[in-house]
């Protein structure tokens, strides 16, 4: 097998270009981590949980200074999982629906429907701090079992990690956005029954 | 010149002093079947006390004369999820006071057999970063020079909390300083001043002796 000067040239250009290419597109970051479970009183009710296709599928992109695209993070399915971990610990039972349709069929108490608002991602070089820092808005909605509003309030979380010299920028990311995550959880589990809506239909059963 | 050469990176690369004050509010002592628990503070917006940090002072007060028993921060954490994050944690001891009074948290405590609790606070800052190493790559080989230093700086607090009484029984302070260098002739040399491990180990020993009474 012999291969002409001009052929290696091509594929060594081709290489090349490859890498410097994907050097320069967008990084992706798959948030992944785990969550314990909260040491709460649990509520005597039965919850159905609707976890929809915008919260399940949810990425934020962060854009560079010259608008390409830098970062796409996507914590979807993080957010399921912390709400698995979650969500039994302060409810008697808890079961998962696919739509609000379905969970009011069901005949539970009472409704979750949980939904992200808006995402923020800091960077050490944009910031000039030595930290990345993730904000995270939710909208959480709290129905009866038969769909009638109870509560709809917003839950601010923020997490940060600091930079290291052999940390990546997406293993930063990863480590904010689950420190953001565990706040979510924390704030929601301790906060729930103080919702001033949630306390007086806690209070009217 | 050969025998003053590893003199010369033993005297650079110890250029640390540190420095330790402690202030004893109360009486402390322990039980072998009690523990103790470190925690870092991270509710600062600009920085928060490294987790490797807390996991060495940990460690070192569970080695040698009048070792502890010191419960892992995560552990910790995670198992009285959510008393202890950034957002929730006690920052007085009458925080820690009402936060006894919920049954899980006093629970958890008394099963983990916490008596003493530690607060470390503080974080390494690097300063006064001087000069240039430049490196280049030929077909004859590569080759840097140049000559870089920086200072580094390391202030910790340590807040000893009697989990028994709900009182803080004192405060260790350390503070350590070194200069690090990289003096670059073909080959970089990296004489790293080894500051934030000796607070570690100064701090380490001395929390050691404060919660054992000494």
């Amino acid at each position: 097998m012999s291969y002409s000067i001009q052929s290696i040239a091509k594929a060594l250009c081709a290489s090349v270009c490859a890498l410097v290419l994907a050097s320069c597109g967008v990084s992706k970051v798959v948030i992944e981590g785990s969550y314990p479970t909260p040491n709460v009183a649990k509520l005597p009710l039965t919850l159905a949980v609707v976890y929809d296709e915008p919260l399940r599928s949810f990425s934020y992109i962060e854009y560079s200074e010259t608008g390409a695209e830098e970062f796409n993070i996507a914590s979807g399915e993080s957010h399921v999982a912390l709400f698995d971990a979650v969500l039994p610990a302060m409810f008697q039972s808890v079961v998962q629906v696919a739509s609000l349709e379905d969970a009011e069929a069901l005949g539970v108490d009472a409704i979750f429907v949980p939904a992200i608002d808006e995402f923020q991602l800091a960077l050490p070089y944009k910031t000039k701090l030595d930290v990345y820092e993730v904000w995270i808005r939710y909208n959480l909605r709290f129905l009866t079992g038969d769909g009638a509003p109870i509560a709809d309030w917003v839950l601010t979380s923020y997490g940060k990690t600091p930079t290291e010299s052999m940390r990546t920028a997406d293993s930063a990311i990863n480590d904010a956005a689950v420190v953001a995550l565990r706040d979510l959880a924390s704030s929601f589990s301790l906060s729930f029954a103080q919702v001033p809506e949630v306390r007086d239909w806690l209070a009217s059963r | 010149m050969k025998a003053l050469l590893p003199l010369l990176v033993v005297l650079l690369a110890s250029c640390t002093s540190t420095t330790v004050d402690e202030f004893r509010q109360g009486a402390t002592g322990i039980n072998s079947d009690e523990s103790v628990v470190i925690l870092g503070r991270r509710h600062s917006s600009d920085y928060e006390t490294r987790a490797e940090f807390v996991d060495c002072v940990g460690e070192r007060m569970t080695t040698g004369n009048d070792a502890l028993s010191v419960i892992p921060e995560k552990q910790f954490v995670d198992a009285m999820f959510p008393w202890f994050e950034p957002r929730t944690a006690p920052l007085r001891t009458r925080d820690l006071e009402r936060l006894m009074s919920e049954p899980v948290v006093a629970d958890k405590m008394a099963e983990f057999g916490v008596r003493y609790m530690v607060w470390l606070d503080g974080f390494t800052e690097t300063s006064g970063r001087t000069g240039t190493i430049s490196c280049t790559v030929g077909p004859g080989g590569a080759g840097c020079f140049g000559f870089g230093s920086w200072e580094d700086d390391s202030t910790f607090d340590a807040r000893v909390w009697d989990v028994a009484s709900l009182q803080n029984v004192g405060t260790i302070s350390t503070d350590a300083t070194g200069q690090s260098y990289v003096p670059a002739l073909v080959i970089p040399i990296p004489l790293i001043a080894r500051v934030e491990a000796n607070a570690c180990i100064r701090l380490g020993d001395q929390l050691k002796q404060f919660v054992n009474g000494e």
